[in-house]
């Protein structure tokens, strides 16, 4: 058999352009963008909010200034996706229980069963704890429009639906700046290992 | 060449040998798996080992002691909302209602849930679930 050479410089030029694709991989940004005054990008940012969490505390923008966070819609009674959801975020708290840059924010869409005294006995039950993981419940209108405006996602009451709302099953990924960086749907556990990386990624940034 | 037809022959007995009753079990077992998977595992799992203090396990519990099968039937229909202590630790959630299982659905899961995890893995029959059903509380 014969032996090929290959030329150290195409070599080179693989291994540069290997190192420079890994570089390069960022996590887009999501959302309406608009151009600024400067002529620059302005992208998509979730506006302030403020809700009370399970410990009776209010949480709001400022609780996640320079913290990447994941965000989700869910009800205590949901029958259906919430569950599984929940199964996956819980993934999500203990991966990064030690990582105090990281954190989950989790709305209510039934604001008027789930007070503040429900959402503590859930987050007792699964062992959930602030401020690593808020469990937020607040007015109707204002976790409505934050859900579909701010995170893009579906949130309605709907007689028809089991449980009496319509929901999607997704989590948002939101970085240290307020920009939507990912949406994935948290009902599947390999979209959700998607996440998982991409959040050790964003932590770099 | 006569071996290979001994064997098939030997294979063919034994199919036909084993009971009407454990086909049929066997294949309220497929069923049940199905049923589970798309109506239980999102709060119990898939492995049926629950999630933390909120949904008890199905899975090494001593459910398969403390419940009669009737009421089993009786809570996958009807969904269940008491305090219940299970393995010792205590549960007061909320498990909804399942209207749109049948009679024979209660039958598979049933058959399904006590393959995987029960010690008595006997089929639960279409007939128990119709009476257990009948009689709920
Ligand atoms: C929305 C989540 C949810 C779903 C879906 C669900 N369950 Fe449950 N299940 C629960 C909760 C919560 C309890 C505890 C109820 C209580 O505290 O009274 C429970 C209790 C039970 C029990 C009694 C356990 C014991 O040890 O006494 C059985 C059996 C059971 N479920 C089977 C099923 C089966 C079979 C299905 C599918 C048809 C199912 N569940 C679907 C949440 C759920």
């Amino acid at each position: 058999m014969q032996q090929k050479r290959i030329p150290l410089s195409k070599i080179v030029f693989v291994f540069l352009v290997v190192l420079g694709c890994q570089q390069e991989k960022k996590l887009p940004f999501l959302g309406p963008k608009e151009v600024g005054k400067q002529g620059d990008t302005l992208y998509h940012k979730i506006p302030d909010f403020k809700f009370l969490n399970q410990d009776s505390l209010w949480v709001s923008q400022k609780d996640m200034a320079g913290k990447i966070y994941v965000a989700d819609f869910f009800f205590t009674t949901c029958p259906t996706i919430c569950p599984t959801m929940k199964t996956q975020l819980l993934r999500i708290f203990d991966k990064f229980a030690e990582d105090d840059r990281v954190r989950i924010l989790s709305h209510t869409i039934d604001p008027e069963y789930d007070g503040v005294r429900v959402l503590k006995d859930y987050a007792k039950k699964l062992n959930i704890t602030s401020p690593r993981w808020n469990l937020v419940t607040g007015k109707k209108s204002d976790i409505y429009r934050l859900g579909e405006k701010s995170y893009m996602v579906t949130a309605q009451e709907d007689a028809n639906e089991e449980g009496g709302f319509v929901h999607s099953g997704a989590f948002i990924l939101v970085d240290q700046n307020r920009h939507v960086r990912g949406i994935y749907d948290g009902t599947k556990e390999e979209d959700v290992n998607h996440l998982i990386e991409d959040m050790t990624l964003l932590l770099k940034e | 060449m006569i071996n290979k037809f001994a064997i098939l022959g030997l294979m063919i007995i034994g199919i036909s040998c084993e009971s009407r009753e454990e086909i049929t079990r066997q294949q309220y077992v497929v069923e049940g798996m199905n049923l589970y998977q798309t109506n239980c595992a999102n709060c119990h799992q898939v492995d049926g080992s629950g999630l933390k203090d909120l949904y008890p396990p199905l899975a090494k519990t001593d459910l398969w002691q403390r419940v009669k099968m009737s009421e089993l039937a009786c809570i996958i229909k009807h969904g269940q909302k008491d305090s219940i202590r299970v393995n010792g630790k205590p549960y007061n959630a909320y498990m909804p209602a399942n209207p749109k299982l049948q009679a024979l659905d209660i039958a598979e899961l049933m058959t399904y849930m006590r393959e995987k995890w029960s010690p008595n893995k006997t089929i639960f029959s279409l007939d128990s679930a119709r009476y257990a059903l009948k009689n709920c509380p």
